[in-house]
């Protein structure tokens, strides 16, 4: 099982995103801005993070950049209301991208996907 | 008067008054002769070889006057002659000067090319004017490569030409009311009647050898004398124009040539005189110059008309433009609301969800719990196609290769046609024209057919043609599922409305309303065995239309 940092602005899909990802068997830790989620990032090691776009004031895409950049190894999952931005190459650099849904079944899909690549 | 008293003159010179019948010159509206001595002398009596007698009489009887008087007599005589023969001269040149200024008049005022085509063409062959029998004329091109034979006027023959002079003479017409009519009653025929003669009459320019070339470039009219036999006329224009005389006049306006006039008398074998070709040189300036007048306001006509064309296209853009911009701006209003209204569904449906993984299958709660979680589901994907169908409404209308936007789709969608064990065809048309659409929009219900097929029961082939059909291109995608869409189905005819879809499948009505506004209906059937066939047409971007598909968005 895996340790997910989950960053997103709405604290409700923090809690249900913690919950249901904890039922999957993961670790999972929470952040509610881009200046936590860097905060957390250098202060443990995780497996993959799960990454909202539209951050209060902040873009997560920026954050995702910084994450390429600083931690290239780190896969990262984008979690968005928005399908659109999947045309958006910026949004290319992520390892996986799942339109938000109250059924998580594809977001749990992709984040197994993912680690079992990281893992090969 | 002592010659009244003494001698019996034969002439009535001394008389003052004389009876009628005694002068046999008076003629009949003369009358006030009889009684008027000094005009009588005067007009009448000078001539009279009556009087030459009497004066002969004066030298027999040694007047002394009577060697002086024959000389006075004779000086008047020739005098009298020379001054008629200025007056009828002057008349002449006053009725040509009558005849150049109306002529001058129509050729000054008139834009339209047909209008001066009959004056000048009149002009040449009406007795009123130049009086020849028969006068073509020949233009220079927009791109003075050619000179055309453009029109003839005068009789074929004899009895054509007897006719002709027969219905002048019943008319005693002014040459403006002779052009009008000429216009109205006889242009069209003329070109047609001379049609033969006109065709072989047109040379290329750059022929500097034949006659027209030279005469152009000498800019001076040439009089043509034995044209059978002159070594400067070819052969066969002596042969096609059937006359030994004719006359070439050049039409030059400001160092350009308009055309030239050829006028010849092949009823009357009258000759052309040296005064002929003054005249008609005096007159070919201004025809040369309004007719150059009248073709380059035909041209500035044509570009106006062509300016207006390119205003009105430009207002329609315009239009366009803000109907796009207000679209767009619904687009971006409908996609902020339904993102506010997703994460408080999914964090609905989601707890829902997570509640109901805890209850046990008897709890009553438990069915409430699952009404929650299908409502959240089912506004969740309606939620989707609004968000999609928004985002579609940004305006991106270009030319495309549909080709390439298809196959771009399926192949999007090829890792969940591999997971769903569907296979695909695809056979594109080589070589098809761009369609002009907005790539969004199109995509989209590309999209939506492929979902709604992947949703179908039973279907493990797609097939994908597209074709050329007249003035679009056809996309035809097949299935091999049970049956077609229900909301299609059930209602094949029935008009696309949003508001009433809401809350179903939004998909296809909502493709069916972006088709149509290409022009086109979105056909969706059932194949006759098993199977469901979907055809999109889009229209091809005229040359210059860059309305395109445009006039149908709404």
């Amino acid at each position: 099982m895996a340790r997910i940092l989950v960053v997103d602005d709405e604290e409700s899909i923090r809690l249900l995103y913690g919950e249901e990802l904890a039922e999957e068997g993961h670790e999972v830790a929470t952040a509610a801005s881009a200046a936590e989620a860097v905060e957390l990032l250098a202060g443990d090691a995780y497996d993959l993070v799960v990454l909202d776009i539209k951050l209060k004031n902040e873009s997560g895409l920026d954050l995702l950049q910084q994450i390429v950049k600083e931690r290239h190894e780190m896969p990262v999952i984008l979690c968005t209301a928005y399908s659109c931005y999947k045309d958006d190459f910026s949004t290319w650099l992520a390892d996986g991208y799942v339109v938000k849904s109250s059924d998580l079944t594809e977001l749990k899909d992709e984040i197994k996907r993912v680690l079992a690549r990281k893992s090969r | 008067m002592p010659a009244e008293v003494c001698v019996e003159w034969e002439c009535c010179w001394a008389k003052n008054e004389i009876a009628p019948g005694e002068c046999p010159y008076i003629a009949e509206g003369e009358e006030e002769l009889y009684s008027t001595i000094k005009r009588r002398v005067v007009e009448k009596c000078l001539e009279c070889p009556r009087f030459r007698t009497d004066l002969l009489r004066l030298r027999e009887q040694g007047h002394p006057l009577a060697d002086v008087l024959p000389f006075i007599a004779d000086e008047f005589v020739d005098q009298k002659a020379r001054l008629q023969s200025m007056g009828s001269f002057l008349t002449s040149k006053t009725r040509e000067i009558r005849f150049l200024h109306e002529l001058n008049l129509v050729l000054q005022t008139s834009l339209d090319l047909d209008e001066i085509l009959s004056v000048a063409m009149t002009a040449i062959t009406a007795g009123k004017g130049f009086g020849m029998n028969r006068a073509f004329l020949l233009m220079a091109d927009k791109e003075r490569q050619f000179l055309r034979g453009y029109l003839g006027v005068g009789p074929r023959n004899y009895d054509e030409a007897c006719q002709i002079w027969r219905e002048i003479g019943q008319n005693d017409l002014t040459l403006r009311e002779m052009a009008r009519n000429f216009q109205k009653t006889k242009l069209a025929s003329e070109k047609i009647k001379f049609h033969d003669i006109l065709e072989q009459l047109s040379i290329p320019l750059a022929n500097h050898k034949h006659i027209f070339s030279r005469t152009l470039r000498e800019r001076k009219a040439v009089l043509v004398r034995d044209a059978f036999h002159n070594p400067e006329v070819d052969p066969e224009l002596a042969g096609l124009l059937g006359v030994d005389s004719f006359l070439i006049m050049p039409l030059i306006s400001r160092n350009r040539r308009v055309g030239l006039i050829l006028a010849d008398n092949c009823i009357t074998h009258k000759p052309i005189t040296t005064h002929d070709i003054q005249l008609m040189e005096t007159f070919a300036f201004p025809v040369a110059f309004a007719l150059e007048r009248a073709s380059l306001y035909e041209r500035l006509h044509e570009e106006v008309e062509k300016l207006t064309a390119a205003n009105a296209k430009l207002k329609e853009q315009q239009e366009l433009i803000v109907k796009m911009e207000k679209m767009a701006l619904v687009g971006r209003i409908t996609s902020s609301i339904a993102h506010s209204i997703r994460n408080p569904l999914m964090i609905i449906g989601g707890f829902a969800r997570s509640l109901l993984k805890t209850i046990a299958e008897s709890d009553r709660n438990r069915q409430y719990l699952e009404s929650i979680v299908r409502e959240a589901k089912q506004l969740e994907d309606v939620l989707e196609e609004v968000l999609s169908y928004a985002d579609s409404l940004y305006p991106a209308m270009d030319t495309w290769d549909i080709n390439q936007l298809v196959t771009g789709v399926f192949d999007k969608f090829r890792e969940r046609l591999v997971q769903k064990e569907i296979s695909c065809v695809l056979a594109p048309a080589a070589a098809l024209p761009m369609v002009f659409i907005d790539y969004k929009q199109v995509a989209f219900c590309f999209r939506t057919i492929l979902n709604t097929i992947m949703e179908t029961p039973g279907v493990d082939r797609i097939g994908l043609t597209t074709w050329l059909a007249g003035d679009d291109v056809v996309i035809e995608i097949r299935d091999n599922g049970t049956a077609p869409p229900r909301e299609y189905g059930e209602e094949p005819g029935a008009p696309a409305s949003v508001a009433q879809e809401l809350g179903r499948n939004l998909g296809l009505p909502l493709c069916r309303a972006i088709i149509e506004k290409y022009g086109n209906p979105f056909v969706i059937e059932a194949l006759p065995d098993r199977g469901t066939k979907y055809t999109i047409r889009l229209p091809i971007r005229k040359e210059g239309d860059s309305n395109g598909a445009d006039t149908g968005r709404g």
